[in-house]
């Protein structure tokens, strides 16, 4: 008995999706389980075919991508009512995303920025004519309405959509990742981390074996769960938190600034150092999680 | 009596769009609009950003070429920081494009235009989709989907990771290629080969069961936009920009850091992105194509020997400049068979397994740099201003599709003509479809 | 709202319990006045102040936060303070990103027999907000 899916993208770059699709010969197993009912970039199914589904009628809705305007809160919402259960398919869906930071900006200052000030703009006009109207800010999904799972990723791997789906299928979800990256991160650690130096990640050329954080590189494995087999470090580049914070952390950010200070040595890197060497605080920290923030967004107003 | 057909959200592309169409009396089509329904302002959230950062931001434009994305972007930064990376890290950077043509133009042909095609206009839209394909011919649905994977792995080797790349940093490439890997790697782009050529084959009888559509159905004139190396068809590094006007005379061949004086933006107040146009002829005169099809109008040939053979092929059957949109399938099977060649030769080429893929010195400079590469969907600009301590202080972007806004509407326009006024379903050479619902 | 009550500037006190909570203590035995608008809250070190509270009395309402701890070379755990500081200046930065005054976060070195500072700072503190005005994340405010 296939599986009802609908499979929606709100404001998204299709990244998750694709990382489904990257499970390659595995979807020969387990797309003939799927009744896709909805699909917009693989499918022809419409909004008034989503919207006159019966409620409750579909067995899994995922979601993938963040409320950037009234429409896409609509379509989360329609979804809700359609499906029994509801996943949060990838970072911008259950913590906001990178789109978060433009959480930094007021919406005047983008839509100025974008459609008035752009150097390539032949004349400044903002769109006003049957356009969803923008949000002010972006929020998390999940404070728009209730979701049974969520798998954070910027994408979630495609093992853990692989691993999600099947045990959906199978009727046991598979334990949720519970450690930070520094757990799964293969690179050598000392047994006490003390930061003599701070890079950028562009300066020098760091030791492949090492502790990207030790070396002076700022990775946010620390306060990022597990999950994604630790690529970016295994690939030469620090951690920068796609994955969202660990179990038990409120706000990402926030403790990644504690870490930080903790593990710099006070002597070598002085605190107006760091914050000078750290330069964007607000995207290093929050690269992901802007919106799901305890202070989520700017309080500025345009300026 | 006006009505109006709304189709909403267009489907089996990346994107939000909404396709309004007015007809009057005697379904006159009085309009037809192509809406994008919404933008994520990365105009603006990359202000602030550490520079290296914006590189492995700027690839969440698009999960389906981020690559794209992320050479732009390292391409932009470098020219900005005036940082010339080792030859080896410009060879891995194209390498990790070509691999994602292959995956890209793969994916494409397969789940987002075959389904029209192999089972026909007239198919019920709920079978119109590439799981039914799969199911109907499951040996081209394997191949289809082992080719992608060649494709996503190497974009995996290179790129730190398929989607979302991280591996490009200002001075060079965070990680370089071991023997051991090109050697796997040159195994893979073998079998690519391989399935390519079936590919091919499957495009020729699609374009052949279907010439009739193809040279009638939304054909237009417009202007076609594509980067030439001396006018040999090329996706990244040395080239300018080359444009074509409608009559396929090459009306502009500029620098990239010039684009500003040759494309412009104008806002259609029914869609957040805009409708770009080539500067000089004015909108709406000068509204133009990306991608594919308009790259092949813009070369004089290809890169590589089969790919080149391809082309000719093609010229042959639709002429340079091709109008026809449904054309666009067939050109980007073309440009696969190239991404395929050139990759081999990309491994095969000893830099490839250099060590010597970073500058180990690099400092941030006050400046600003346009980066150009060729997404698998059209010209892609990044365009980033740095301060001294390099931190982005501006960005402005166009991007692959948003070239191709003001030509869709257009093509909608014609073909809602077509098929409203004309009745043009009841006149076209249909094939039988090759899966049947 | 009355006029009086509009006036108050509320903010939170965090004092570490060695040196400036003891402080706080002195000034009270001493029977210093000091400014009515503090909530005090007691930790054992500056660096047990967790950044995610700060941010948390930010979002629920305070006009400032003021952190007090040992000086340099008197922490009862060595090296907390230098960890505070560190944290604390991120902690400005980011709420300047924000659109936060960073000025509504504060830092200082308070001794246990330092009772007459910490009123002068807490008084200093208290008009500096008055200055500028309700924090902008006060959902009551004018």
């Amino acid at each position: 008995m296939p599986v009802k899916v609908a499979m929606v993208s709100l404001a998204s770059c299709w990244g998750c999706y694709q990382s489904l699709l990257d499970n390659h010969e595995a979807l020969l197993d387990i797309l003939p389980e799927l009744d896709i009912l909805f699909w917009h970039v693989v499918t022809d199914f419409k909004y008034k075919d989503l919207e006159g589904y019966k409620d409750g009628s579909i067995d899994v809705g995922i979601v993938e991508g963040v409320c950037r305007t009234e429409e896409d809160v609509h379509i989360l919402k329609t979804l809700r009512k359609k499906c029994k259960t509801l996943i949060s398919l990838g970072s911008c869906s259950t913590y906001g995303g990178i789109y978060g930071l433009l959480n930094l900006s007021t919406m005047d200052e983008a839509l100025k920025r974008k459609f008035t000030e752009a150097e390539s703009l032949e004349e400044p006009s903002i769109p006003d004519e049957d356009v969803p109207k923008m949000l002010d800010f972006l929020i998390p999904n999940r404070k728009i309405v209730n979701f049974e799972i969520f798998l954070p990723g910027c994408p979630v791997t495609s093992q853990n959509i692989k691993d999600a789906l099947v045990g959906l299928l199978k009727g046991e979800l598979p334990p949720p990742p519970n450690r930070t990256l520094c757990d799964e991160c293969p690179r050598e650690k000392s047994e006490v981390i003390t930061i003599k130096q701070l890079k950028r990640d562009y300066e020098g050329i760091p030791d492949p074996k090492k502790c990207l954080l030790e070396q002076g590189y700022i990775c946010m494995g620390p306060a990022t769960r597990e999950g994604c087999g630790a690529l970016c470090t295994k690939a030469g580049m620090p951690c920068r938190g796609c994955y969202g914070p660990g179990p038990n952390v409120i706000d990402q950010g926030a403790k990644m600034i504690s870490a930080l200070g903790s593990i710099v040595d006070y002597e070598a890197i002085s605190p107006e150092e760091l914050v000078e060497k750290v330069g964007d605080v607000a995207g290093t920290f929050y690269n992901f999680f802007l919106p799901s923030g305890i202070v989520s967004k700017t309080v500025r107003k345009a300026k | 009596m006006s009505k109006e057909i709304v189709i909403e959200p267009a489907t089996r592309l990346e994107g939000h769009g909404k396709i309004v169409i007015k007809l009057g009396k005697n379904n006159r089509v009085e309009e037809a609009h192509f809406g994008v329904v919404v933008t994520r302002f990365f105009e603006k959230f990359l202000e602030g950003r550490l520079m290296e950062r914006v590189v492995r931001i700027a690839p969440r434009i698009c999960g389906i070429c981020p690559e794209a994305h992320h050479l732009a972007a390292i391409s932009a930064v470098e020219v900005a920081w005036d940082v010339t990376p080792p030859l080896p890290a410009l060879k891995l950077r194209e390498l990790l494009l070509q691999a994602k043509y292959i995956s890209s133009h793969a994916l494409h042909f397969y789940a987002l235009a075959a389904p029209d095609f192999l089972l026909g206009p007239l198919a019920e839209p709920k079978y119109r989709n590439v799981v039914t394909v799969i199911k109907n011919l499951p040996d081209a649905g394997k191949k289809a989907i082992e080719l992608m994977k060649i494709g996503q792995e190497l974009c995996f080797l290179i790129g730190g990771r398929a989607i979302h790349p991280v591996t490009s940093i200002p001075g060079g490439q965070s990680k370089s290629m071991t023997e051991e890997e090109r050697d796997e790697q040159l195994k893979r782009i073998d079998r690519a080969l391989e399935l390519t050529t079936f590919t091919v084959d499957l495009a020729k009888k699609v374009v052949t069961d279907y010439l009739d559509v193809i040279t009638k159905l939304g054909v237009f004139d417009s202007y076609y936009v594509g980067l030439a190396n001396e006018g040999t068809h090329t996706i990244f590094g040395k080239a300018t920009v080359r444009v074509m006007s409608p009559d396929g005379k090459i009306v502009a061949d500029f620098p990239k850091k010039d684009y500003l004086e040759y494309i412009a933006e104008h806002v259609a107040p029914y869609s957040y992105a805009t409708h770009i146009f080539y500067k000089p002829a004015g909108y709406p005169d000068g509204i133009w194509r990306a991608g594919p099809l308009p790259r092949l109008n813009v070369v004089d040939k290809m890169e590589t020997p089969l790919a080149q053979e391809a082309l000719k092929e093609y010229r042959d059957a639709v002429g340079r400049p091709c109008n026809a949109t449904l054309a666009y399938n067939w050109a980007r099977i073309v440009e696969l068979v190239e991404a395929v060649e050139k990759a081999k030769i990309l491994l095969e080429d000893p830099d490839i397994v250099s060590t010597d893929v970073k500058l180990a010195d690099v400092e941030p400079k006050q400046g600003n740099g346009v980066g150009i590469v060729e997404a698998p969907r059209g010209t892609l600009i990044h365009h980033y201003w740095s301060d001294d301590k390099g931190i982005c202080t501006k960005a402005n972007l166009i991007v692959a599709t948003n070239h191709n806004i003001a030509t869709v509407e257009k093509s909608i326009l014609v073909t809602a003509k077509q098929v409203f006024e004309d009745k043009i379903l009841e006149k076209l050479k249909l094939p039988k479809p090759m899966i049947k619902t | 709202m009355s006029a009086s009550s509009a006036m108050l500037r509320r903010f939170v006190y965090t004092a570490q319990n060695w040196c400036s909570y003891a402080g706080a203590d002195m000034a009270g035995t001493s029977r210093m006045q000091y400014p009515p608008n503090a909530r005090f809250i007691r930790v054992m070190c500056s660096s047990r102040v967790d950044p995610q509270f700060v941010l948390k009395a930010f979002e629920l309402g305070a006009d400032g936060v003021l952190i007090a701890g040992c000086h340099h070379g008197d922490c009862h755990y060595v090296t907390g303070n230098y960890r505070a500081e560190e944290r604390i200046r991120l902690l400005e930065k980011l709420i300047e990103q924000l659109g936060i005054e960073p000025e509504r976060l504060r830092l200082e070195w308070i001794s246990a027999s330092e009772g007459n500072v910490l009123v002068e700072v807490m008084n200093d503190f208290v008009k500096k907000l008055k200055e500028l005005g309700p924090s902008p994340l006060r959902k009551d405010k004018e």
